[in-house]
């Protein structure tokens, strides 16, 4: 038993040098100052996200759910299932910007906090835990008509909150990390 | 001597190709890069003469062997594990403070598991043979612990990996991958069987081990970058708390949806 343990550990190990080593890498960071454009690395989805919000309204849903046919009133909640995965990709890519940019900052910066370090490891490990689940749930479909209204709700508040910290972001970040806009 | 004609031969082979790296290491000025895997290369082709020379005085089977065999492979091992280490170094440091978050992890891991199999050897009663193989294995775990752990933090942080140190770490990590499922076996489960395929697992692994550096070394090694320009501590200090915060609301939006 333990040595057929050892051989799998052995093995995982060999793939996991090969992968580390030779394995694409889907984002090829350029780790240089001068590369680095604040811009380029803020969340751009989340721009969107108000356009989108306008077709996921409550009140559409509550009306459909009132007077549609069963049938229509199905597909169309699949539609808004499908809508709303694609919020939650554009979330996703959103979040992987970000987590980019706290890498780059991280790699440049000469004294880095270690504790802030762990937490955006930490953040990153509940936010693809978090998005796992939630992609699963919609995709399966499990989420009553009250739960998309609800969960609609959520993503337009989040939409507005994101504009202003992108803004805020792009405020704090260093004069030579922002784009020339001229 | 006591040795059979293949193995002889095998030995011959193995013995011109580390041969061929090391010139290739001194060649391409490795030293000034990496100046402990250029030592550990001399320790590997200085281990085939003083081996040869035991077992044509002493015999193989003789206990002289035997000792001289097994202190050689434990100088090799632990020069092999701060090779690791001056590989995570070179790919590191210039991230002044990536590498002064990785470097303690690196050494307490290398300690920790040192530590642990020092103590496992030691509650254990095993004949000698099994607990050289036993600490063997503990310390090319440590090889490849430290190894893997330094290069978790260059993919994390996207830090690029030049070739001829990918093709070195691998070399390192294959053979201390595989020696710690072999000294399993020759340990435990072969050991009672017919060991004579792991020990020439043994030799094999090491020989492709050494065809990886000589694929590293075959070309010219690359120009030294320059030391990346750095972000000074206050602008670290303004964008961080920021980017923090944006972190910790997505996240708890995201919580938000999936309860």
């Amino acid at each position: 038993m333990t040595a057929i343990l050892i051989i799998f550990i052995s093995l995982t190990i060999l793939l996991a040098l090969f992968w580390l080593l030779f394995g694409s890498k889907t984002q090829e960071a350029v780790l240089s100052v001068d590369s680095l454009q604040i811009e380029t690395l803020l969340p751009v989805n989340s721009r969107h996200f108000a356009q989108i919000s306008q077709m996921l309204k409550p009140a559409d849903f509550l009306f459909m759910q009132r007077r549609a046919p069963h049938r229509m009133a199905r597909e169309w909640r699949a539609e808004r299932r499908r809508i709303l995965g694609q919020y939650l990709k554009g979330l996703g890519q959103d979040f992987a910007q970000l987590r980019r940019l706290t890498r780059i900052v991280a790699a440049l910066s000469p004294e880095i906090r270690k504790q802030q370090q762990w937490e955006w490891m930490w953040l990153e490990l509940q936010f693809q835990i978090s998005y796992c689940m939630v992609a699963l749930k919609i995709a399966v479909g499990g989420l009553s008509p009250e739960r998309l209204v609800r969960l609609t709700e959520l993503i337009t508040g989040l939409a507005s909150e994101l504009d202003s910290r992108i803004s805020l972001i792009a405020e704090y970040s260093p004069p030579r990390m922002r784009v020339n806009a001229g | 001597m006591g040795l059979s004609f293949s193995d002889s031969a095998h030995w011959m082979v193995t013995t011109v190709i580390e041969a061929v790296v090391l010139s290739l290491a001194l060649r391409r000025n490795l030293f000034d890069r990496l100046p402990v895997f250029t030592i550990y290369l001399c320790t590997v082709v200085a281990n085939e003469a003083i081996i040869w020379l035991t077992y044509s005085f002493t015999g193989i089977r003789s206990h002289t062997s035997f000792y001289v065999y097994w202190t050689m492979q434990a100088i090799q091992v632990s020069i092999r594990a701060v090779v690791v280490y001056e590989i995570c170094r070179e790919l590191l440091s210039r991230y002044t403070g990536i590498w002064k978050l990785c470097r303690p992890l690196l050494i307490l891991l290398g300690v920790g598991i040192a530590s642990s199999a020092a103590v496992m050897v030691r509650q254990q009663v095993h004949p000698l043979s099994s607990t050289i193989l036993m600490t063997e294995r503990s310390l090319e775990f440590t090889v490849v612990g430290i190894l893997i752990l330094g290069l978790i933090f260059c993919r994390y942080y996207s830090v690029e990996i030049k070739p001829h140190l990918a093709w070195i770490a691998l070399g390192l990590g294959f053979y201390s991958a595989i020696q710690v499922a072999n000294n399993t076996f020759l340990g435990d489960w072969f050991s009672r069987v017919d060991n004579s395929i792991w020990r020439d697992l043994r030799m094999v692994s090491f020989n492709i081990a050494t065809v990886f550096w000589l694929v590293a070394l075959w070309k010219p090694l690359p120009a030294g970058q320059p030391a990346p320009v750095l972000l000074s501590r206050g602008e670290y200090e303004a964008l961080a708390p920021e980017v923090t915060l944006r972190l910790r609301e997505l996240n708890a939006r995201l919580l938000e949806m999936w309860k």
